[in-house]
């Protein structure tokens, strides 16, 4: 079958790839871009655990099409850093404990990062509407609601 | 005990964060290794079949397919715990036993092709008839799922300790109920997933697991390979919650293919996979009869508990046990009689859990509740009175050395006004609470204790070397801490070894609570006699007494003269030139009857220590649907010292979540013997905005032989949080529960009949 | 999960939407943010040839104000942004809430309200992998010969969970199809068919490309059964707009239709006959995570709540 070309750019970098039509986002940036930060964890877009933020809006990576976001800025996990400098939430999650298998931080970091940069100094209360698109087995959430909060005010 | 650290106790920043905020942890799906080929599973549609005939050959002519197998290709050994329990094939020549199993296997180029391969493999089967209820499958004539095990019992667990029936006969107030719950499912968000290379004779392998060296084992065992030639490798697991102590059928058959062709094989399991064809919850009915005195003494305990274990044994009599035990080492029980019954169905493969037995224990809490009640008693003083103390011995005989469950009562009591809000409570609001005791570790034979090796090196950073594993826990970090007290080296500077079957010596692993009480002491003990190499040359040089030496900062320095100070990589230069090197090992075994054995002696010292917890949660019911609002919960736990207090909060908040909401959401649902929810919509891992307001308290009861005082850091929270909601539903309807998990349509039921209408 | 093959093509304009559709003698699908369809392709649930891409037709993405008192809103615009539009929370609250309702706010800024009202219907034997479905044997929905949840039954009883259409139907809302055969706009509760293997009455090739809704002010209220607060489908759903002393109120995710009701005058009489003819009417089965019976009583007892709420807000 044809391949499909696309522009992408992928934490600053841009790229022309060769995708096949069926190939989802999170294939192409785990495999051809070899950036595993972004997680399978359900493959159906029930989880969270593939997010990345695609012109600002964070979606799903499981369930797009890389062929959908020809044109697009993409910022994964990998991204976050500016000038080797730690972004206030990848901070807030060390510093608050919201980590611990890890396996669904990322896209719950990438879930954060699109409210704070719509939103300055989200309320607890829309922290939680937000992250309850991401689903963590190990923490509870509290912490990561904590993380979220503390780099809101970090970055306000 | 010293109570002044420089840094255990206190909140750090846990060692594996860094990594896993920027996406740079590796987890086993994110291996790549040259020439790597992609493995999948043909899995049994059946419940139960014969399996007549495994045709792999048109598969292998697919281009691009580099190996097929099937059982036939194994070597015809069973895998089980115990001697007595040795019947799982992992890819069964026989029959099939339950749907998903794992029948045979390709690894291909890529996903595409080994997909294409998998439709041409043929498989004859003879369907045989399927059970899936345990009460039927232990009638007569019920299907035979295991020929050596007749009425389908797997195992008997069956403990009588005193006088039951006399005691019962005599006692002021008897009541018996039974009580049922779902399988949960350990939802662990990394789905199983597995690399397998073999070269050169040697089989390296990386998948996640919660004990390497018992992986490895299992693995030399199937394989027929000798165990120095299988070697688990460290990898970042996304979770486990007990479900990955046991060898997984994907682990034999990604070694087979690798084998077969001569390259990696990467098989990850899709998430409907990993919940029809890994490990899931054993669903348990359990039959409780109390007897007690008027002024609410329980006098004696006699249960029947029947565990759904599945097509297989698994660890069978742990699993059949540990409901009991947990239970026994937090109440006193003078005449207790226990009949567990683990029975085989055509259902999938069962394991341990971290929330194990949440029918038993949460029936006991509650009906103990209502018979207080009946007599004038509280939770609190019910719970008080019949609580066990320090020093005291379990209905088993165990002894019970530190102990705070009367603190973690008293603290979560007084923290929520528990006494007050339980007796006047209004309208559908409910307060509960459940207690619980852990043990930390239990008999595991020789695999029952751990050692370490640490080496200093020349530039005064240290190396640690231990079979320790970390699910997700923050196991890792929390001997890096613990040797960076003892060396008086910044964390930082601490490299870890961990979980790798060549390098690292045996460990009980992430398993029966263990790593704290036992990994982390054994690297204590290194690392303390590492301590005392460094310190007697820095005594030396800086020509002070050896009593007289601190450690901190990377510095070796005398405390009466704080200005006499060196850096320890110079301890360590002076050592390389007198020829030895600052290099020590140190061990750590509990203190366990070995004697002990699950079925033929269930009685001696289960563990070295145990831990106590006290859970409190408040609910609310919306009369109208049934629905159980959960605005508030509390949490005391006795960790012993918290070694970083973050990472146990972290563990008791989990534990609210995946015991205490999931007590509301979580079950698995099933069609006969397929499963109709395996996946992350339909079985309810409870999200943000489910979840209540949590305070944990953290209890320290210093144990006299944890590392600095340590337990465990979290599991009763695992183990109570749902007996908290059940008592507090049963405050909020004055009705005992039937089944977990508590969905607004069984809820809506409990509030009808209570009305006496009929359901 | 990998996907099955097959092509993509991004269509620029309606026109050549259809246009592509027919080069694919039927065998296409039309995506927009792809959260019902992308998953219901891995699950090999649906096999397209080719998938067309309507995100980039520009005239589906606008909401305005037009035509002598309607309220247009493109397919295309998203969950989060019509929950987001003024005119939506002033004029529509039941809309409103349905919205804010809808899965979870992730998936609200990729699904949109076209693919939302055209979504599959949902069943606990039916979104699973071929695997899964091979080892059950295929139920009637998916071409077999009788219900797997219904024993013997030659008809499918699977939910339709659209959280949104409910609240449109109330609303009186119109849809606008164009395809092959030219242009024509139904009523919404027009374009369900009864039938699980294909829940539409759109013709092959239409595209939903518009709704409208008239732009008179509400009151309303919609109220979700589900687990969990975010994330999931509705086990039932009721939505209630008032107009005046009349209210009509529509229940969705119990069977293959949202079903209209409506109360000429609100009063303690009205909702209980309502609540009573919804409870009658609704037939769930067992292919939910919570019991047929539940369910069934739920519905009714959902649109008590929904009114109750209305009146404790208060209307004009
Ligand atoms: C985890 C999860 C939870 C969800 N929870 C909910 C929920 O609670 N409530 C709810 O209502 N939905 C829910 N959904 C479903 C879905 O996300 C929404 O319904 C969403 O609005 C669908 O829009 P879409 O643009 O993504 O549709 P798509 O997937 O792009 O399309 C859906 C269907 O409509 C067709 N289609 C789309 N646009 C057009 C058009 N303009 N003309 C003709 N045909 C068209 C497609 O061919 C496809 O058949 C959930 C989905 C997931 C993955
Ligand atoms: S209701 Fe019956 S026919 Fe419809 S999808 Fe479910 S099993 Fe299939």
């Amino acid at each position: 079958m044809k391949t499909i070309r696309v522009n992408i750019q992928v934490n600053n970098e841009k790229n022309v790839l060769q995708v096949r039509p069926y190939e989802t986002l999170l294939e192409t940036l785990r495999e051809r871009l070899n950036l595993t930060g972004a997680k399978e964890a359900c493959s159906m877009g029930a989880c969270g655990a593939c997010t990345v933020v695609v012109n600002g809006i964070p979606v799903r990576s499981c369930i797009v099409l890389t062929a959908e976001v020809d044109g697009a800025v993409i910022t994964t996990v990998e991204g976050l850093k500016e000038n080797g400098e730690l972004h206030p939430l990848q901070e807030a999650f060390m510093e608050k404990g919201a980590v611990q298998c890890g396996f669904c931080t990322s896209g719950m970091i990438m879930t954060a990062k699109a409210l704070l940069d719509r939103k300055k100094r989200p309320t607890k209360k829309e922290i939680v509407k937000t992250i309850s698109s991401n689903i963590c087995r190990c923490t509870g959430y509290k912490k990561i609601v904590e993380a979220v909060e503390e780099a809101g005010k970090k970055m306000a | 005990m010293k109570d002044n650290f420089n840094i255990v106790g206190k909140r750090v920043v846990r060692s594996d964060s860094l990594d896993k905020v920027t996406g740079a942890a590796r987890y086993t799906a994110d291996i790549k290794l040259p020439n790597i080929l992609v493995g999948k599973v043909l899995r049994s549609p059946y419940p139960h079949a014969r399996i007549v005939s495994i045709d792999l050959k048109r598969a292998l002519k697919v281009p691009g397919v580099k190996a097929a197998i099937s059982g036939f290709d194994a070597y015809g050994i069973k895998w089980g715990v115990f001697r007595y329990t040795q019947d799982h094939a992992m890819l069964p020549t026989d029959k099939v036993r339950y749907i998903g199993e794992d029948v045979a296997a390709v690894a291909a180029v890529d996903e595409e092709t080994a997909l294409e391969a998998l439709s041409y493999i043929k498989v004859d089967y003879e369907p045989l008839p399927a059970v899936f209820d345990p009460i039927e499958s232990m009638k007569e004539g019920a299907p035979q799922i295991h020929a050596e095990h007749k009425n389908n019992i797997n195992i008997h667990i069956h403990i009588d300790v005193g006088e039951v029936d006399k005691a019962m006969g005599k006692a002021f107030l008897v009541r018996e109920d039974t009580f049922k719950a779902a399988g949960e499912a350990y939802a662990m968000m990394e789905p199983y997933a597995v690399v397998a290379s073999y070269a050169n004779g040697y089989l390296d392998l990386w998948m996640p697991n919660a004990g390497p060296h018992v992986r490895a084992k299992a693995l030399s065992n199937l394989l027929k390979l000798p165990l120095n030639k299988v070697r688990i490798r460290h990898i970042n697991s996304g979770g486990a919650f007990g479900g990955r102590s046991e060898v997984a059928p994907g682990d034999l058959v990604a070694s087979l293919l690798s084998i077969k062709a001569g390259r990696p094989v990467k098989l990850v399991l899709s998430r409907e996979e990993n919940a029809t064809s890994s490990r899931q919850v054993h669903d348990i009915m359990a039959t409780i009869k109390t007897g007690m005195k008027k002024d609410g003494t329980i006098v004696a305990k006699d249960y029947r508990v029947i565990y759904n274990g599945g097509a297989y044994s698994s660890t069978g009599p742990i699993a059949t046990s540990i409901p009991f035990y947990v239970y026994e080492e937090c109440y006193r029980f003078p005449n207790v009689r226990y009949n567990g019954y683990r029975v085989f169905t055509n259902k999938g493969i069962r394991g341990m859990y971290g929330c194990h037995g949440r029918a038993f224990l949460a029936g006991n809490e509650a009906q103990m509740d209502l018979m207080a009640k009946e007599l004038g008693i509280d939770p609190v003083d019910i719970r008080l009175k019949n609580g066990l103390k320090p020093g005291e011995v379990t209905a088993t005989k165990s002894k019970i050395t530190s102990c705070g469950l009367k603190d973690t009562i008293k603290a979560a009591s007084e923290r929520t006004n528990f006494k007050k809000r339980w007796a006047r409570k209004s309208g559908l609001k409910g307060i509960g609470m459940g207690c619980i005791a852990i043990m930390c570790g239990f008999p595991m034979g020789f695999r029952s204790g751990s050692s370490c090796y640490v080496k200093i090196n020349d530039d005064g950073q240290a190396t640690l070397v231990t079979g320790l594993v970390d699910n997700g826990q923050g196991n890792e970090s929390m001997v890096i801490q613990v040797a960076s007290e003892v060396l008086g080296i910044p964390m930082k500077d601490i490299n870890l070894v961990c979980a790798d079957t060549e390098v690292t010596n045996l460990d009980p692993g992430a398993y029966s609570q263990a790593a704290a009480f036992v990994g982390a002491n054994a690297v204590r003990v290194a690392c303390e006699n590492a301590r005392k190499k460094i310190v007697s040359i820095a005594a030396q040089k800086l020509r002070v007494k050896a009593a007289d030496i601190g450690l901190k900062d990377g510095l070796a320095y005398s405390m009466k003269e704080p200005d006499k100070k060196m850096p320890i990589s110079w301890v360590v230069r002076e050592a390389f030139f007198r020829g030895e090197p600052v290099a020590a090992t140190g061990s750590y075994f509990p203190n366990i009857d070995f004697e002990r054995e699950w079925v033929s002696r269930p009685w001696g010292q289960m563990a070295g220590t145990f831990s106590f917890g006290t859970s409190i949660a408040e609910v609310s019911i919306d009369p109208e649907t049934g629905k159980i609002a959960m605005p508030r919960f509390t949490t005391a736990h006795d960790c012993g010292r918290a070694i970083n207090p973050m990472a146990v909060e972290g563990q008791m908040d989990g534990s609210v979540q995946q015991a205490g909401v999931a007590a509301i959401t979580e079950g698995n649902l099933w069609d006969k013997g397929h499963l109709l929810n395996p996946d992350l919509l339909e079985y309810k891992v409870p999200l943000a905005c489910d979840m209540p307001d949590i305070d944990t308290i953290i209890i320290s009861s210093l144990d006299p032989e944890g590392p600095f005082g340590a337990k465990e850091g979290g599991l009763t929270v695992r183990m109570n949080a749902y007996s908290a909601v059940a008592c507090a539903v049963t405050n909020a309807t004055g009705e005992l529960f039937e089944e977990l998990p508590l969905t607004p349509d069984k809820v809506l039921t409990m509030l009808e009949r209570k009305k006496g209408v009929k359901g | 999960m990998i996907l099955p093959k097959f092509e993509y093509k991004k269509a620029k304009s309606v026109a050549e939407a259809v246009a592509f559709y027919h080069d694919h003698k039927g065998r296409a699908r039309y995506l927009a943010g792809g959260t019902d369809l992308i998953p219901l392709i891995k699950l090999r649930l649906s096999t397209p040839t080719a998938v067309i891409d309507l995100k980039d037709i520009e005239e589906l993405k606008a909401v305005s104000r037009n035509n002598g008192g309607w309220l247009t809103v493109g397919a295309n615009v998203t969950l989060f942004n019509l929950k987001n539009d003024p005119v939506v929370r002033e004029y529509f609250p039941a809309l409103y809430e349905s919205l804010d309702a809808t899965s979870c706010e992730t998936l609200q800024m990729r699904g949109t309200i076209g693919g939302n009202i055209l979504q599959d219907t949902h069943c606990l034997l039916y979104n699973k992998s071929l695997e899964w479905r091979t080892a059950r044997g295929f139920c009637y929905k998916m071409g077999g010969a009788a219900c797997n949840v219904v024993p013997n039954a030659k008809a499918c009883f699977s939910n339709y969970c659209s959280d949104n259409a409910p609240s449109l139907i109330t609303l009186s809302a119109q849809v606008k199809l164009v395809g092959p055969r030219g242009e024509r706009t139904v009523e919404l509760e027009k374009i369900f068919s009864g039938d699980g293997r294909s829940p539409f009455l759109v013709e092959p090739g239409e595209i939903l490309t518009e709704i409208l809704i008239p732009l008179k002010k509400t009151q309303g209220a919609y109220e979700k059964l589900r687990v969990r607060d975010s994330m999931d489908y509705p086990l039932a759903g009721v939505a209630v707009s008032v107009k005046g002393a009349a209210a009509r109120a529509c229940v969705g995710g119990i069977g293959l239709a949202p079903r209209l009701y409506d109360l000429k005058n609100i009063n303690e009489i009205t909702i209980k006959e309502a609540s009573d003819r919804i409870y009658a009417d609704a037939k769930p089965v067992s292919n939910t995570v919570l019991s047929a019976i539940y369910r069934k009583r739920m519905a009714g007892a959902l649109l008590k709540k929904a009114i109750r709420r209305v009146l404790q807000e208060g209307w004009k």
